[in-house]
């Protein structure tokens, strides 16, 4: 699993963890042996605790929003030149990929893909019939970006693959029966 | 005491609703196993079941939620039995329709017939236009529902009472119950997405008619679809939040909870927030307008805020050093408050630009999706079953709770869900029957997950007898 995708899941779990803790808790809290005797009668100031709550997961909305979206996918490498532009075309079950672009009523090209390690690449994705989904798999088989392939769109992708070796190209939005077949690949040198 | 009519109707839902669940957990199971290669299964015959099994999910805790509201409404207003009646006679022809069109006319482009693979027909020709009107045939029965129950509380509330409007200034005379407020926000919400459901068959039927010849814009008819794919999941649960609002405080033994002017407000928030959240379906088209992907992660981020400040915290400060009599039912009600909580977390994550990026399409997906439902709003349903199947009689339930049925609740859901999150750390895809040699933990982790699953089966099942057996006399015993 690759760092991002492990930081995802211990976030998750640390978040799963602590909200069953509080139910636990909380639930502990009400039964008979707990409160029978000990005088004590639901929470105090209930309206400034919520209105503490409030505040504080406003604010780490706010933090997590402030950070995350600079990173959307759409302006990667938004500044540098392309050194490859790759013309990508999906249909029922497989890529067509081209450093050329196709030619409206023709096949769309296909070719064996080479890309420089270390330099911004440029896909420009769409599709010849359904929807279609374009995910790049790492040489260690985890997924590291995509985007859709579209019918009448083109989705433009820019990456910088650092380490040499065999990509895979993974269809991520259900097309048919062989969806799960859809695939391709090309290598980083 | 509720008419023995409408009590024979919500037995009939409930019966409806328990078998179909079963089903549909059953093919659930089939599919993990299949992806965890113990069976085989033909792959036509896997997409079809994967298209039945989304959407009679979403469609029996759909109706579940409406019948739930539509039970608990008579309280306060005058709802008529044959708006029940007629979104029952629908939802059957709808569901007999798509299960034909998959079963017997192999339709299996998927619950949600992201446009145009349905059109690129690789069934029988008439299961495509069958699967379509099913849909069609849902959403009239529904909007209808909808609609029904609105013009019930509209006729005793006015638009500003029914909103909790009068809540924002100092004084007001007239109380609107947070069961009501929620039902409007929720119903409001169903009713534009049915619509958009309507437009949406429409559009699909215009290019069959047309002969293919008539085109559409697959981006739009992608934020269609989603706008009502999204909302009226969502809107799911906020039907059994209601019924919480309603029956938490009851069922413990404690006073109703009273509206206030953060109520109000949450929840007036929520409804805005919710028909903007699906946008977050869209991240990986890159070609949507940025504005609306930023309007995605916004809307999805804030709407957890009012959901988790006011529902959440009201839950968990009901029940903090405060005695109180558990049932089944309002365990119930608090463990799908965790569920709902938890799978909260997963979407939130999920809804984030920059995760979504490796996320989108994985198994995280359905692990989210699954968490709010099978241990959010299933749970919640299921506490107003066991609580109704009491106040049939005008019984109070009985203060017994089964440890090991709650036990065998957790592990099997939560285990089972566990597996989903887990594939989509390692990057396994949704809606895959087999996993390629790279991915192989795929077919481990759906291995496990459907050992989970039938353990949440048995749980279910156990849970329901009581809950079916007092269904089936009080159907029984009206019909004689």
């Amino acid at each position: 699993m690759n760092p991002q995708h492990l930081n995802i899941l211990i976030l998750f779990i640390v978040m799963l963890i602590i909200i069953v803790g509080v139910f636990v808790y909380v639930y502990r809290t009400s039964l008979p042996r707990n409160t029978e005797g000990s005088g004590q009668s639901g929470l105090s100031n209930p309206n400034q605790k919520r209105f503490l709550f409030f505040v504080i997961l406003a604010a780490v909305l706010v933090i997590l929003l402030t950070a995350t979206l600079p990173k959307t996918p759409y302006y990667y490498f938004a500044n540098e030149e392309p050194a490859k532009v790759v013309f990508v075309v999906a249909r029922q079950f497989s890529f067509a990929m081209s450093y050329q672009s196709g030619k409206p009523g023709t096949p769309p090209p296909n070719e064996a893909i080479e890309l420089p390690a270390g330099k911004t690449v440029e896909f420009r994705v769409t599709s010849n019939d359904v929807n279609h989904g374009f995910a790049i798999y790492d040489t260690q088989n985890q997924l590291i970006v995509q985007t859709q392939a579209m019918p009448g769109y083109v989705n433009r992708l820019r990456w910088k693959f650092e380490q040499p070796g065999h990509y895979s190209i993974r269809c991520l939005e259900f097309c048919g029966a062989a969806h799960a077949f859809m695939e391709s690949s090309f290598l980083v040198k | 005491m509720a008419e023995l009519k409408h009590k024979r109707v919500l037995s009939l839902w409930i019966l409806t609703v328990f078998l179909l669940f079963v089903a549909s957990i059953i093919m659930g199971i089939l599919m993990r196993l299949t992806q965890g290669n113990a069976m085989k299964m033909d792959v036509s015959g896997f997409f079809e079941i994967m298209t039945v099994h989304g959407a009679t999910m979403i469609g029996i805790w759909f109706v579940a939620g409406m019948a739930s509201v539509h039970y608990l409404l008579h309280r306060y207003v005058r709802v008529t039995t044959w708006i029940n009646l007629f979104a029952m006679v629908f939802t059957v022809i709808g569901v007999v329709m798509l299960w034909c069109a998959a079963f017997i006319g192999k339709f299996h482009a998927g619950w949600t017939f992201l446009y145009p693979l349905p059109l690129f027909v690789a069934w029988k020709h008439w299961a495509t236009p069958v699967f379509l009107s099913a849909l069609g045939v849902l959403s009239v029965g529904w909007l209808v529902w909808s609609v029904g129950m609105l013009v019930a509380i509209f006729k005793k509330y006015t638009l500003q009472q029914a909103f909790g409007w009068q809540y924002f200034k100092k004084v007001h005379q007239v109380d609107t119950p947070p069961f009501i407020l929620i039902t409007v926000v929720t119903l409001i919400g169903i009713v534009a997405c049915l619509l958009t459901a309507l437009l949406l068959l429409g559009l699909f039927f215009s290019e069959i008619a047309s002969g293919n010849k008539l085109v559409h814009d697959a981006l739009l008819m992608k934020n269609l679809t989603y706008f009502f794919g999204h909302t009226v999941a969502n809107e799911i649960l906020y039907l059994c939040l209601a019924t919480l609002y309603e029956l938490l405080p009851e069922v413990s033994g404690r006073p109703k909870w009273k509206n206030s002017w953060y109520i109000a407000l949450a929840w007036n928030a929520t409804m805005i927030f919710i028909l903007f959240a699906f946008f977050h379906h869209m991240y990986m088209d890159f070609v949507q307008p940025e504005a609306m992907q930023v309007i995605g992660q916004l809307a999805s981020y804030f709407a957890s805020l009012p959901a988790v400040a006011v529902t959440l915290f009201s839950v968990l400060a009901f029940v903090f050093k405060n005695s109180i009599r558990w049932t089944t039912t309002n365990l119930l009600f608090f463990l799908g408050t965790m569920g709902w909580i938890i799978g909260g977390v997963g979407a939130v994550i999920d809804s984030t630009i920059s995760a979504n990026v490796f996320l989108h399409n994985s198994l995280w997906v359905p692990a989210h999706f699954h968490t709010y439902l099978a241990m959010g709003s299933v749970l919640m349903s299921l506490a107003f079953f066991n609580w109704v199947v009491f106040d049939f009689y005008n019984q109070s339930e009985p203060e017994k709770i089964s440890r090991l049925q709650i036990i065998l609740l957790l592990i099997g859901g939560f285990g089972f869900l566990l597996m989903f999150y887990l594939g989509g750390a390692y990057s396994i895809p949704r809606r895959f029957n087999v996993y390629p040699s790279q991915l192989s933990i795929g077919s481990a982790l759906a291995l496990a997950a459907a050992a989970f699953a039938v353990v949440y089966l048995i749980a279910i099942i156990l849970i329901n007898i009581r809950i079916v057996k007092r269904c089936i006399k009080i159907f029984s015993s009206a019909s004689s």
